[in-house]
């Protein structure tokens, strides 16, 4: 089963490559990637695979999250305003 | 020449504001400009041996403090070398902020000399890191540094400077601060279905972990496990957040722990998992453990919650004021408590060993109640490692310094060496194994350099314990590659270095060994030789499930010794 992530980058050393190490070693596969440009941030969006059934997308969200400078949105970004991006939350853990 | 201050000026008054004392570190050439500045600073600088010495060191002092430790490395070598110290506060959640020096901007990504590309190699252990790329930034990224290190999950994170960054001037003061962040609370009706079901379970089960004590929250634990009157099993980390004296504590789970710890996590009906990440190391075979068990877990970090065992009540936030508000009705649980308490009595452990050689146990337990409450172990890692978490007594979590998630042999000596400095008026006392002594040994020439009062005691049996008796265990007792024999004589080498040194053989001589030891003026090495084939009992086979512990009795008669 694969699954969508909508991810936006600040523009920081490294950022990119700490997230898509992150998805690997967390047991995914990452099997497309669209790199876009946002203005001041940048946009990722990843098709990710478990590599097996007990790797949770959920998990690996939340894995996501608490990376710095790098936001994990719920939808498409481009979609257009009033996205519904379920940011951190506060939570900077 | 310019008036304004240079980047290395700015690190070392930013370090100054931010509260720093005392840092650990090595020089060489892309970090000149910040030991050029760091000379005359009042910052004192710990000039260790081996980088690696540094991170372990910075680690430590940062565990037994609760502040945020700091080292220092320079480009390639120098920063590979604190790798394994980056790896070790990240799997044990310690906020550790490490500065290394790198190459001229204009000679990265040439193949510099000495340059490596330590920001893309620590990505996968470190909380956060910089590149810093501009002078001005240097208040602002460091301020950010320790922030980050040090809030919610603490962790490690490195600052990666450039020497031209380093040497240019810039016209940025060093006052920059990083907006606090203050812990989630946790929600309310959480609570409530946590409450509900402590109060509907018959065996409810504490499991605490490190993140207790991180989370300022062991003396409000100590007063909810008073409270509820349910007992206590810890984690390796978790080791002290209550007394172990307190007799609801039944000793750690998991593969080297109590049986009354672990046949209480196998019958228990609820876990209260606090600060814990359901380890392997802790839960054995993962799908049999705690089998008959609803499980709430509490965490300040959201990807722990369901990481590995699906909890049915989830926690995220502040741990302290998780445990302070449960308020629980508990009712109809005291068989339940005497099941614990009679388990704990009756697998309690023995000293009474057969033979006139020195048991490590005993001499370990004798040695923590003789330091009494000041007393905090700095272990190495293997059979002497689990040893000391069997069998001392502690105070408190802090009291505690062991590498856990990681398992790092070589942290032992510079841990002591770090958690001296931030404790002077403590038993501070590393507990090494022949192995991993030689692993970072040079650091006792930062003892004698300083002349840090730290105690060692290094328990020899001449060989890499833990795994020989895997080998002999599950390997058939195929003895592969873990002969030492051939160790140095420890107290000459260690007297070369400066220190006092005394060896012991029999068991007659630990009391006095010991309290030698522990009056001691200057640093001091007890090196104490003992039985090869002993062994740590109980033990849960690897890949086993933590109901099928293996245990070694000798029939003797009991409390002898
Ligand atoms: C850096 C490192 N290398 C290898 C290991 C694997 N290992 C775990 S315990 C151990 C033996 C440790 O020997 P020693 O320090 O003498 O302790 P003992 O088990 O004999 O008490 C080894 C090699 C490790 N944990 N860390
Ligand atoms: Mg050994």
């Amino acid at each position: 089963m694969s699954h969508l992530i909508h991810i936006e980058l600040d523009r920081l050393e490294g950022s990119l490559l700490r997230v898509l190490g992150l998805i690997e070693r967390r047991g995914f596969h990452i099997d497309q990637m669209e790199l876009y440009d946002l203005g001041e941030k940048r946009g990722l969006s990843v098709t990710v695979r478990p590599r097996d059934p007990s790797r949770s997308p959920d998990q690996l969200g939340l894995q996501i999250d608490r990376l710095y400078g790098i936001t994990r949105l719920s939808a498409d970004p481009r979609v257009g305003a009033g996205a519904d991006t379920q940011a951190k939350q506060g939570i900077r853990a | 020449m310019s008036n304004e201050p240079t980047g290395a000026q700015l690190v070392i008054s930013t370090l100054k504001a931010l509260g720093v004392e005392t840092l650990f570190g090595y020089p060489g050439g892309a970090i000149m400009p910040i030991y050029d500045a760091l000379a005359g600073s009042g910052l004192q600088h710990i000039l260790v041996r081996h980088e690696q010495g540094a991170s372990f060191a910075a680690d430590a002092y940062a565990r037994a403090t609760g502040k945020v430790g700091v080292c220092m490395a320079t480009s390639g070598p120098g920063a590979t070398n604190l790798i394994t110290g980056i790896a070790n506060a990240y799997m044990d959640s310690v906020p550790l902020v490490c500065i290394t020096g790198q190459v001229g901007t204009h000679l990265m990504g040439t193949d510099g000399f000495q340059e490596v590309d330590i920001l893309g190699i620590c990505l996968p252990i470190v909380k956060h890191s910089w590149l810093v790329r501009n002078p001005a930034d240097i208040p602002r990224i460091l301020a950010e540094a320790f922030a980050i290190a040090s809030e919610g999950r603490p962790g490690p994170v490195l600052v990666d400077i450039p020497k031209d960054v380093a040497a240019a001037h810039t016209g940025t003061s060093s006052t920059a601060t990083f907006p606090a962040w203050t812990a989630p609370e946790p929600d309310a009706n959480a609570i409530r279905e946590a409450e509900k079901l402590i109060a509907s379970a018959k065996k409810p089960l504490f499991y605490a972990g490190g993140g207790v004590e991180m989370g300022g929250a062991s003396p409000a634990f100590l007063e909810l496990v008073k409270r509820t009157g349910i007992p206590v099993v810890t984690t390796l980390k978790g080791i002290g957040v209550v007394p172990t004296t307190e007799e609801l504590y039944l000793g750690m789970l998991g593969m080297h722990g109590t049986r009354a710890a672990n046949t209480a996590v196998q019958e228990s009906d609820l876990l209260i998992a606090l600060g814990a990440r359901f380890d392997d190391r802790a839960t054995g075979k993962l799908n049999a453990f705690a089998p008959n068990a609803k499980i709430i877990h509490a965490d300040i970090d959201p990807a722990e919650i369901n990481k590995l065992r699906k909890a049915n009540v989830g926690i995220v936030g502040n741990l302290k004021t998780t445990i302070e508000s449960l308020n629980p009705k508990v009712e109809g649980i005291q068989k339940w408590v005497e099941k614990c308490k009679a388990d704990k009595w009756e697998h309690r452990f023995r000293y009474n060993a057969p033979g006139a050689g020195v048991y490590a146990p005993a001499l370990l337990k004798l040695l923590s109640e003789k330091a009494g409450d000041k007393f905090i172990a700095a272990c190495d890692v293997g059979q002497h490692q689990m040893w000391v978490a069997q069998h001392c007594e502690f105070a408190n979590c802090r009291a505690h310094l062991t590498s856990g998630g990681s398992g790092a042999m070589g942290y032992g000596l510079p841990a002591g060496v770090g958690a001296k400095l931030a404790k002077p008026d403590h038993h501070v006392v590393t507990i090494s194994g022949d192995g991993s002594f030689m692993m970072n040994i040079q650091e006792m020439a930062t003892l004698n350099r300083y002349n840090i009062p730290l105690k060692i005691v290094l328990l020899d049996n001449s060989s890499l314990g833990l795994v020989r008796q895997w080998q002999e265990l599950f390997y058939q007792e195929n003895y592969s590659e873990i002969d030492l024999s051939d160790n140095p004589d420890f107290v000459v080498v260690a007297k070369a270095f400066g220190l006092d040194a005394f060896r012991i053989t029999h068991r007659h001589e630990v009391e006095g060994a010991v309290d030698r030891l522990l009056a001691a003026e200057g640093p001091t090495l007890l090196h104490v030789l003992i039985d090869p084939r002993e062994n740590v009992w109980p033990l849960v086979p690897p890949g086993a499930s933590n109901a099928e512990m293996m245990e070694e009795r000798w029939d003797e008669p009991l409390d002898s010794y």
